[in-house]
């Protein structure tokens, strides 16, 4: 066979490796990749490596390494996977090849930061050469920060321009969940500001557009010939995409300049793959940090600029984040029909991503509606979803029983919920997840709210304040507000004046970036300060109360949120009779009558649901 | 006084008296540190420290006719004749900001910052910081126009930090600038940057002290002076006008008699401002922070523009001659199709020969495609460093305003809307989308170009049989594209400029369809919104904008109500005058003695002095007086409680002097400078200034029932009280002096003016001596 030939079978043998990856195909995949270092010895089809680098007669095996790492990683074997990435570090500094090692501490970044840490620890602690040769002992978190320098800076050094995109894009991932410390801090005086640096994310993200200037002076991202062709035969029957080909004004003196924009980009998918992702990245933060325009307006970016010829999975999630913003803030109706759509458009692939949000929707739909018992069947069908054949997904997992202990609480189990809380909160502390160690704080705070132990409640929803605190979480911390506004109220009326500063205190966050029911509830709570506030009289101005009032009851029954809205409307009844607007009063007994009903006969509403 | 000792017969310590270069009509001390600002007759502004080193001098190159102080000392307001406000860094006087909001010129200034701390019952709102500076850098500021000289860069570096350090309300307390000009107008804005209320003296209808049952109107107002009390909750107003008496079977009021075209004292409401305070806080630091963001991105637009169509212009200039030498050639074909079949390999045409050859050569295309390439690259960095974080950091904070406006129980009464700020919020949005959009374009642009530049080098190579081993490769796919939509089209400038004849964008079906779809997904309701340019877009959502910001200015500016009227005394001559030579002054004090009163809440512990001189064409009873009037804030408020607090006194001028001009000191006290009127003399007392202190004098209450008479005034032709020079501190001047009299109530300093082109500083407290010195 000549050397062409070999290449082509290299081509191949990667392609059908890529294919089995997809279909979670271990055996085939590892297969193949072995058959496909065999034959070309990973010359071929590989764009990340340039072949500049002098040739050697050991083949590619720091290359093959780094390859069969990555599977590992893919198929969640993170401990196989890291041994092989120290491998290929050792392998690529032997073979001083700094391109593949360059690659290869960024892998293993991108795995250390993916896969929960903990369990990671014993590894790179024994035998992670790069790092135990420094001498120092760090915590894992920091060897993937030094880590995740090293690599930044290597990858500048050798002008790997998408690789120094990925790397910040990863430090930004780091920074957002990350405290960062001083490695080494003396004395008393070192100040320890224990706060995330959402500046430093939003300044990696910035330095990762900076891609789409500086791509074309990487040679390798030089786009294949005939890319362009096929597109163009493609489009014929399109008027607008086969402009090229067409033969009429050929002089170019009316064509519209405008059209260019209708032409296939030039810009090679890798690049605009990773510029996709950091907006993404963005929505995620914006999402964490609480801005709820920006999360949403970054996400249509993405559907709007990337979705084409890109990475589905990326699109899909970028679709999810919209359904997931729709629900919370336009109620479950709209979202089950965009998710109708969405499953129709992301047919073949990442259904996972889909089906999940399908079931998350669902448990706080029927968590709403009172219908506990299919809500808990959903939250069962999550925690399966958590363990699959790929390795244990942490935030899954943290997830499904956080949901399990939500649904308790709604039964009003109180114990059996805090029982799951607090392992939740073991757990989540184990694995250092620290922003999930925020929520699940919250919602203890919340089930001693609701099982009348207001004093108990108090120190959770505060340490939960903290947390939110330190890693700005501020969507969370106007909610963890809320609950303690409510905590305080719930210790009696003479504390009614403090609830309802701290609850006016969180109204510009929790009304301009919180969901429905955040609203709801705020709004609720506002008008309890108020009427049970001995010195407010209804009299004087029984807007201040009836607005909020009104406002929560509209907010509630578009999320069919029964429960709330009954409360609403029975405190809205209770303000008329007072008012002696007996008119108004049966209209809202009424309407707390309805919800009182469907909550206890959810049976109806099941129906519907099981349809979609 | 009579507890002076005998040694001491000089009661004000003469800093110095130095030389000025032209006459001063304007001079005003800082009110933080000891610096004096002034403007001279040729209207320009010199600040000298207090020992009389001069830090700047700034020339607008527009007649200056008012200026102030921000209450933290940090900047100077300047009003200019056209009706402009300017503000300027106190460090070196570069122009921060400049806001057109008055149509005649600015004749007061007065900038007044809430001195309460925010502890008061609701204060809770105060802990609701903005969050921009926690999650970004710091804004991007204006690109540089390219061409600028390097050379002063750090000069503008320096500025910078300033421009931010200014913008960056969050650390201010809330302040408001009021101005007042020529037509009657008067404008508010928060920090001096962010306009929040106008309003115009014509429209108001007054109730007077006179007669409470008739209204009047003034014609032909004028503003002349403007106080805003330190609560902010009530601007006291000078202005020159004649009164009408408003009826209502007419437009056309009557006269209410002769001779009431003369100077005029109102009360304005102005409690919104204190009500409101926190809200106004929010929204002002927000909006006008947008508003910084908004001008950073027009100013990206218009150097891009500038800059890539002067490369475009250059590649134009040189490839043009290809077209002339085609037809030179006899050839009947377009530059494209002649390179296309160079491309194709079918032939190379003469005339293409000899221009990459002859006319265009090796040197030629490098030349063209460093040009078109390096601006490229500029735009790029443009976009990246400017434009696309200006874009987003407009929409997060018109995310956090959206937060606000959903509160409408506080927001809606100053006038947030909430559809209208969703609806920037949408804009704000859709310009992101479009920034990705053009950078895409844009990159996608410039690597054709540089593929083009690559294939032309290596096309010479060949021609001219030279090895091309060593240049870059080329596509040849991205070559077609190039010549057929590129070549002599210019979609980034497209993109860029606004034209009139507003093409659409053409978008292929696929993204349409697929934005068509995204609206089920909660996408931008507006489909059609990729079919606009980039230019386009953000003018779409300026206006959306500039409209969002309207409705809190017209909602503030609807709740300011006129309170009271208090005619002060005819002005003699008939047309009015430019410029008042009437010396007025206005201030509040902490009112001790009424403190006690039990309905008085912290909104109105003050009360006001306001001072000023009585013309003596005005009342023939009445020569060479000066009026001073108290508690006419608080008057219309305690009227409806049945009695009245507004006293006035009238002060006689010692024999022999003329006042000049007066202003209020601290503690009721007030300045005065005197004029000798027999200048025979060449004795060394030539002017003198006094300080009396006004709270002792015998105030007349003023009232309803005792005023039959229209002018207040000439109730109180008897009971003038008179100055004698041995009762009071005096210092006299060696020179003849002229207005203005420049007094630091926290400094306690003043400065005159003497006729003669000299500046002479006045220590007016003792006790500071020390503190003085040291300066």
């Amino acid at each position: 066979m000549t050397g062409q030939k070999y290449g082509l079978c290299g081509n191949v043998h990667f392609l059908r490796y890529l294919n089995s990856l997809c279909h979670d195909d271990y055996f085939a995949a590892l297969e193949n990749l072995h058959r496909y270092f065999d034959y070309s010895a990973g010359t071929e089809g590989i764009d990340i490596v340039p072949p500049a680098s002098g040739c050697n007669n050991f083949g590619r095996y720091e290359i093959a390494l780094l390859f069969l790492g990555m599977m590992h990683f893919r198929f969640g074997h993170p401990k196989q996977a890291l041994e092989v990435l120290t491998e290929a570090v050792c392998v690529s500094q032997q073979q001083s090849n700094d391109t593949c090692l360059a690659f290869t501490l960024a892998a293993v970044c991108n795995m250390l930061s993916e896969i929960g840490v903990s369990s990671t620890a014993g590894i790179l602690g024994s035998s992670f050469s790069p790092l135990t040769s420094i001498g120092i002992s760090l915590s894992v978190q920091q060897q993937l920060f030094v880590l995740l320098r090293g690599s930044l800076k290597r990858a500048e050094s050798l002008k790997l321009k998408r690789l120094v995109t990925s790397n910040h894009l990863a430090k930004a991932k780091f920074d957002l969940t990350h405290v960062q410390r001083p490695l080494l801090s003396f004395g008393p005086k070192a100040s320890m500001k224990l706060k995330t640096c959402p500046i430093n994310v939003c300044k990696e993200l910035r330095l990762s557009s900076h891609l789409i200037s500086e791509f074309s002076s990487e040679s390798s991202t030089m786009t294949t010939d005939g890319a362009f062709s096929s597109v163009w035969l493609k489009n014929l029957q399109n008027p607008l995409g086969s402009v090229v080909l067409s033969q009429e004004n050929g002089s170019g003196s009316n064509t519209n300049a405008f059209q260019f924009y209708a032409q296939p980009s030039s810009i090679p998918g890798s690049v605009l793959q990773l510029i996709g992702s950091s907006y993404l990245l963005r929505a995620t933060a914006w999402e964490m940090y609480g801005s709820a325009p920006l999360a949403r307006i970054n996400a249509l970016i993405y559907a709007t600029c990337f979705t084409d010829a890109l990475s589905s999975s990326d699109s899909a999630l970028a679709y999810v984040k919209l359904i997931q913003h729709l629900a919370v803030f336009r109620g479950y109706k709209e979202a089950f029909a965009a998710i109708k759509i969405a499953e129709e458009k992301f047919l073949s692939v990442s259904k996972s991503r889909i089906l999940l949000l399908k079931l998350q929707l669902l448990h706080e739909h029927n968590l709403h509606l009172g219908n506990l018992k299919l809500a808990q069947k959903v939250c069962d069908e999550l925690g399966v979803l958590a363990s699959s054949v790929t390795g244990v997904d942490m935030e899954l997992k943290t997830e499904a029983s956080l949901r399990h202990a939500r649904t308790l609480l709604a039964a009003n189990q109180f114990s059996e919920a805090a029982a799951v809380a607090h392992s939740l909160f073991c757990m989540c502390y184990k694995f250092n997840l620290q922003v999930e160690n925020a929520t699940v704080l919250l919602l203890l705070a919340e089930i001693h709210k609701r099982s009348g132990n207001a004093v108990l409640g108090l120190p959770y929803a505060l340490a939960s304040l903290s947390f939110c605190q330190s890693f700005n979480l501020d969507l969370l911390r106007a909610s963890a507000t809320l609950t303690l506004a409510e905590l305080w109220l719930s210790l009696g009326s003479n504390h009614a004046k403090r609830a309802l500063s701290l609850i006016h205190g969180a109204f510009p966050m929790i009304l301009g970036h919180g969901g429905l029911e955040l609203c709801a509830r705020a709004y609720i709570a506002e008008a309890k300060c108020y009427l049970s506030d001995p010195s407010f009289s209804v009299f004087e101005n029984p807007e201040v109360v009836l607005d909020p009032l009104r406002q929560a009851s509209i907010e509630l029954q578009v999320l069919e949120y029964h429960e709330m809205a009954a409360e609403a409307f029975y405190l809205m009844a209770i303000v008329f009779h007072k008012l002696g607007q007996f008119e108004e009063r049966e209209e809202a007994a009424a309407s707390f009558q309805k919800h009182m009903m469907a909550l206890e006969n959810p049976q109806q509403e099941q129906r519907l649901l099981f349809n979609i | 006084m009579e507890t002076d000792e005998s040694p001491r017969v000089l009661p004000f310590q003469l800093q110095f008296d130095k030389p000025v270069a032209s006459q001063i009509k304007i001079a005003e001390w800082n009110p933080e540190k000891d610096l004096l600002a002034m403007v001279t007759e040729d209207s320009k502004i010199l600040l000298h420290r207090f020992n009389w080193q001069r830090l700047w001098t700034i020339s607008p190159g527009r007649c200056i006719t008012s200026l102030c102080w921000r209450p933290d000392g940090k900047a100077i307001a300047v009003g200019l004749e056209d009706g402009t406000v300017t503000l300027h860094d106190v460090e070196n006087g570069r122009l921060l900001r400049s806001l057109k909001s008055h149509s005649a010129a600015v004749l007061c200034l007065n900038w007044e910052e809430d001195n309460h701390l925010m502890k008061d019952g609701n204060g809770n709102l105060s802990t609701y910081e903005d969050r921009t500076s926690c999650f970004f850098p710091p804004a991007p500021t204006v690109p540089r126009m390219p061409g600028v000289v390097s050379g002063d860069a750090s000069f503008m570096d320096d500025n910078e930090d300033s421009f931010r350090e200014f913008s960056n309300s969050s650390q201010q307390r809330f302040n408001i600038l009021c101005s007042g000009d020529k037509d009657g107008s008067i404008c508010f804005s928060i920090f001096g940057i962010f306009p929040i209320g106008k309003i115009n003296i014509h429209k108001f209808s007054f109730p007077t002290l006179v007669d409470i049952q008739a209204t009047y109107r003034l014609v032909n107002a004028s503003i002349y002076k403007v106080a805003l009390s330190k609560d902010l909750c009530h601007l006291i107003v000078m202005c020159s006008g004649e009164l009408f008496e408003d009826t209502n079977e007419s437009q056309n009021g009557k006269l209410v008699g002769h001779g009431t075209d003369g100077l005029h004292c109102f009360v304005l409401d102005t409690s919104i401002f204190w009500k409101r305070k926190n809200e106004l806080h929010q929204v002002a630091q927000q909006a006008s922070n947008i508003e910084d963001l908004t001008e950073v991105i027009r100013a990206s637009l218009s150097v891009m523009c500038k800059q890539w169509s002067d490369a475009m212009n250059h590649f134009h200039e040189k490839f043009d001659s290809l077209s002339t030498l085609i037809i030179d050639h006899g050839l009947d074909s377009s530059p494209q199709e002649e390179f296309l079949s160079l491309l194709g390999g079918a032939r190379t045409s003469p005339a293409v020969h000899q221009f990459l050859v002859n006319s265009l050569g090796e040197v030629g295309v490098k030349r063209v495609s460093k040009v078109v390439c390096g601006a490229g690259k500029e735009l790029q960095l443009i976009v990246l460093d400017h434009l696309q974080p200006a874009a987003e950091i407009i929409g997060f904070r018109m995310g956090e305003l959206r937060g606000l406006s959903r509160w409408r129980a506080r927001y809606k009464g100053v006038g947030l809307d909430e559809t209208i700020i969703n609806d920037a919020t949408e804009k704000a949005g859709m310009l992101l989308v479009q920034v990705e959009r053009f950078i895409r374009v844009l990159s996608s642009v410039v690597q054709q170009f540089s593929n083009f530049f690559n294939w032309l080098l290596k096309c010479i190579k060949l021609l001219m049989s030279e090895p091309s081993d060593q240049l870059l490769p080329y596509d040849s796919e991205l070559l077609v594209i190039f010549l057929r939509f590129l070549y002599d089209q210019d979609p980034v400038k497209q993109l860029l400029e606004l034209s009139e004849v507003d093409g659409d964008i053409e978008i292929e079906l696929e993204t349409m369809q697929r934005v068509k779809e995204l609206v089920n997904f909660g996408g931008f309701l507006d489909c059609e919104y990729l079919r606009r340019t980039l230019a386009k877009e953000f003018q779409l959502m300026e206006s959306s904008f500039s409209e969002a910001f309207q409705m809190p200015h017209c909602t503030i500016s609807e709740k300011i109500l006129c309170e009271n009227l208090l005619p002060l005394f005819p002005l003699p001559s008939s047309p009015v005058p430019t410029s008042f030579p009437v010396p007025a002054s206005i201030s509040y004090y902490e009112d001790a003695s009424h403190a006690t009163s039990s309905y008085q809440t912290c909104e109105n512990r003050c009360i006001d002095y306001i001072s000023f001189q009585v013309p003596d064409e005005s009342f023939p009873e009445i020569a060479n007086c000066i009026g001073i009037a108290r508690g006419f804030m608080n008057h219309s408020m305690n009227f409806k409680r049945g009695y009245t607090s507004l006293e006035i006194v009238l002060l006689c001028v010692p024999g022999g002097y003329q006042c000049v001009d007066l202003s209020l000191y601290k503690e009721c006290q007030f300045v005065l400078l005197l004029n000798e009127t027999n200048t025979s003399s060449e004795s060394s007392g030539d002017a003198c200034m006094m300080i009396v202190q006004a709270s002792d004098l015998p105030f007349v209450s003023i009232s309803q029932s005792t005023s039959p008479d229209y002018w207040m005034l000439h109730q109180l032709k008897d009971s003038v009280v008179y100055l004698q020079m041995e009762n009071e501190k005096v210092r006299s001047i060696p020179h003849r002096v002229i207005a203005p009299l420049a007094v630091s109530t926290s400094r306690g300093v003043a400065c005159v003016f003497a006729a003669r082109k000299r500046a002479l500083v006045y220590i007016l407290e003792e006790d500071e001596d020390e503190v003085s010195d040291a300066e």
